[in-house]
């Protein structure tokens, strides 16, 4: 993960085209009109990919000490994915709807 | 100088300027970072998780209401695009700040540091512009024109409304930045400090369009 090679601002600029490539094919879906769940699986992925990209060459996590990303993503990622413990009772307020 | 000095004073030399008030005795952090970037490092994680918990909460009550309000055509996508398109060019740009000031070419660091501020203000206002357009159709923190869930006004208000506050700070804080950097009290470390933050407000943008903007297009 660490290296010292540390990419040239073109290469950045690259990064940056990149990202923004992305944004466009979240917009190309947004516009085939597919169902919300689908939609949204589509966009967290597309955004999770941004975000990792963003996260190790814009923010420099690639050129840091591995001992940095193993203490600060894990534990991140363990927070997010326990906020998840609050949403089955959204689908139990899905289920009480009168419209559905 | 007898030869342990020599070698204590070898070491000093070799690491960074800040150890040095501490004496040789301090050991090394084992992240290798300045602490002034493992501070932020922290601070992005709790804020990382600050904004989590607010688009959770907007899935949450998505979820939960029958309609939900889709008010975005496709003028709103294009600002949307733009402002993606902004931050991510001020990405850029501190990066280009941040390698002048590592290079020690402070007018280049300065000049990159203004771009990169004037790219935040220009996001914060087609930002504002979005939102007096919302505003200017009847959408309130409360209250639905269209007659569905009134809680997509409280979530995309709040949302991107931290989200814009992030901004703005960043916008003060590089301001402060520059600040002290034209008059020598601020080093590079205090730019890539900066530069860390502003990459983290543009992270959460990748998140905050796609789920705030294009999920609500109609």
């Amino acid at each position: 993960m660490s290296s010292n090679r540390e990419l040239s601002m073109t290469s950045y600029v690259g990064i940056g085209v990149g990202l923004m490539m992305i944004v466009g094919l979240e917009v190309v879906l947004t516009l085939q009109h597919l169902t919300p769940r689908t939609l949204l699986f589509g966009l967290l992925t597309l955004a999770s990919m941004e975000a990792f990209v963003a996260i190790m060459y814009l923010m420099h996590v690639k050129y840091e000490q591995p001992i940095l990303f193993w203490t600060i993503f894990p534990a991140t990622l363990f927070v997010l994915i326990f906020l998840c413990y609050f949403f089955p009772d959204a689908f139990r307020m899905f289920s009480m709807r009168l419209i559905k | 100088m007898n030869p342990t000095e020599l070698v204590v004073n070898e070491k000093l030399a070799s690491i960074e300027p800040e150890r040095k008030e501490h004496g040789i005795v301090m050991e090394l952090s084992p992240y290798g970072v300045d602490k002034k970037k493992l501070g932020m490092w922290m601070f992005i994680v709790s804020d990382a998780c600050t904004f989590a918990a607010f688009l959770f909460a907007y899935g949450y009550m998505r979820i939960g209401a029958p309609v939900w309000g889709t008010p975005f055509g496709p003028s709103s996508i294009a600002n949307g695009v733009l402002m993606t398109a902004i931050l991510l060019s001020s990405s850029l740009t501190m990066l280009a700040a941040v390698r002048a000031s590592q290079a020690d070419d402070r007018s280049s660091a300065k000049k990159w540091l203004g771009v990169t501020m004037l790219l935040g203000v220009i996001f914060a206002a087609l930002h504002l512009r979005e939102w007096f357009k919302l505003i200017g159709e009847g959408w309130r923190l409360f209250y639905n024109p269209t007659g569905g869930a009134a809680q997509f006004g409280a979530t995309f208000f709040s949302v991107t409304g931290l989200h814009l506050t992030h901004v703005v700070t960043g916008v003060i804080a590089l301001a402060f930045v520059v600040r002290g950097y034209s008059q020598r009290r601020y080093d590079q470390s205090h730019v890539e400090t900066a530069g860390l933050y502003w990459h983290f407000v543009d992270l959460v943008w990748m998140f905050v369009f796609p789920l705030m903007y294009l999920m609500n297009a109609h």
